[in-house]
């Protein structure tokens, strides 16, 4: 049994083997699919509360720096201290320089079917460190997709839609 | 200090543990925290989906790397004769996550029978299907640790969930 503490360093190495095979988004979109058996039903339902609750138990669970706020028309989540990257970098093997792209990767369609759009700064792949907003809404989730990209490194602001 | 506290049985002890060690700085990777029991799904997925889409060999190869290279501490000391780090990842994991097993470490023999996988029972409690895969985690990831080292690793299927992982030291005769 590979420790549920050590899942992170087992997965990193999953994404160097992938990475090398050109696997990682066909990889990312099965992930995706098994995820749903933990969210799809809350997020599709509760919508953002759905979400809030969800990040509430990870925050804990995962041991997460996390700044979480369910506001009124999104959820942002200021990941401050990323457990999972930083237990990938923590790690004799050596980190996969895409690992933290797993997170939009499986995240992105996740969100997607259940009719929610996801901003996220990525706040550099080699930084524990990352902001998302949830919406409910499209248009409100684009307008804060233009103003990240006034002040962000294009290449570190994604969208899933 | 945190100790050997879950149910353990040692035996001959005095040949692997080294006056003064401190537990805490025994493993490389201190974990003290919750633990996100959940991850054992995506591992279980991991495993049929790089088994159906690269082949068993790949997984087991991808296995024994990470056995070998993110455990490199412990390999590196089982590379010295010296097993300690090896026990205490067995002990404090599998007590971290209510394992029900028994350890006993004899001469040149660790044995480690686990009553009831961890694992396994996080999954039946999601109403998920165990992959075929599953107990490939640990032969070849214990493998991937004694590569290249005087230790051998064999590891019994006793029943759903139950095993028994034997480490040997190999006697020069």
């Amino acid at each position: 049994m590979i420790p549920s503490d050590h899942f992170v360093r087992f997965y990193n190495e999953v994404f160097k083997f992938l990475d090398e095979r050109n696997g990682l988004e066909k990889y990312y979109a099965h992930i995706s699919a098994h995820q749903e058996f933990h969210c799809l039903k809350d997020f599709s339902e509760k919508k953002l509360k759905g979400v809030y609750d969800y990040y509430v138990k990870i925050r804990k669970e995962e041991n997460c720096g996390m700044e979480l706020r369910l506001e009124k028309d999104c959820i942002y989540l200021g990941m401050t201290a990323c457990p999972s990257l930083a237990k990938a970098i923590d790690n004799d093997a050596g980190a996969c320089p895409k690992y933290c792209l797993h997170c939009p990767g499986w995240t992105f369609p996740l969100y997607r079917k259940a009719g929610l759009f996801q901003v996220k700064d990525m706040m550099g792949l080699d930084n524990p460190a990352c902001r998302s907003w949830i919406f409910e809404d499209r248009e409100k989730a684009q307008k804060k997709y233009e103003e990240l990209l006034k002040t962000c490194p294009a290449e570190m602001i994604k969208k899933n839609f | 200090m945190r100790g050997f506290s879950s149910p353990v049985f040692f035996l001959n002890i005095e040949f692997f543990i080294t006056e003064g060690i401190d537990n805490e700085k025994m493993l490389r990777y201190q974990e003290n925290n919750e633990l996100h029991r959940d991850f054992h799904g995506t591992t279980n997925t991991t495993l049929n989906y790089i088994a159906e889409n690269y082949g068993v060999d790949a997984l087991k190869a991808l296995l024994r790397k990470t056995g070998h290279d993110v455990y490199k501490s412990i390999r590196v000391k089982l590379e010295k004769g010296d097993a300690s780090e090896l026990i205490e990842h067995l002990n404090w994991f599998f007590y971290r996550e209510n394992g029900k097993f028994q350890l006993t470490v004899d001469g040149n023999e660790i044995r480690f029978e686990v009553f009831e996988c961890p694992a396994h029972k996080h999954l039946k409690s999601l109403g998920m299907e165990i992959s075929p895969y599953s107990c490939l985690q640990t032969s070849e990831v214990n493998a991937g640790m004694c590569e290249g080292t005087c230790w051998t690793s064999s590891v019994e299927i006793l029943g759903e969930g139950h095993c028994m992982q034997i480490f040997r030291k190999k006697v020069d005769k």
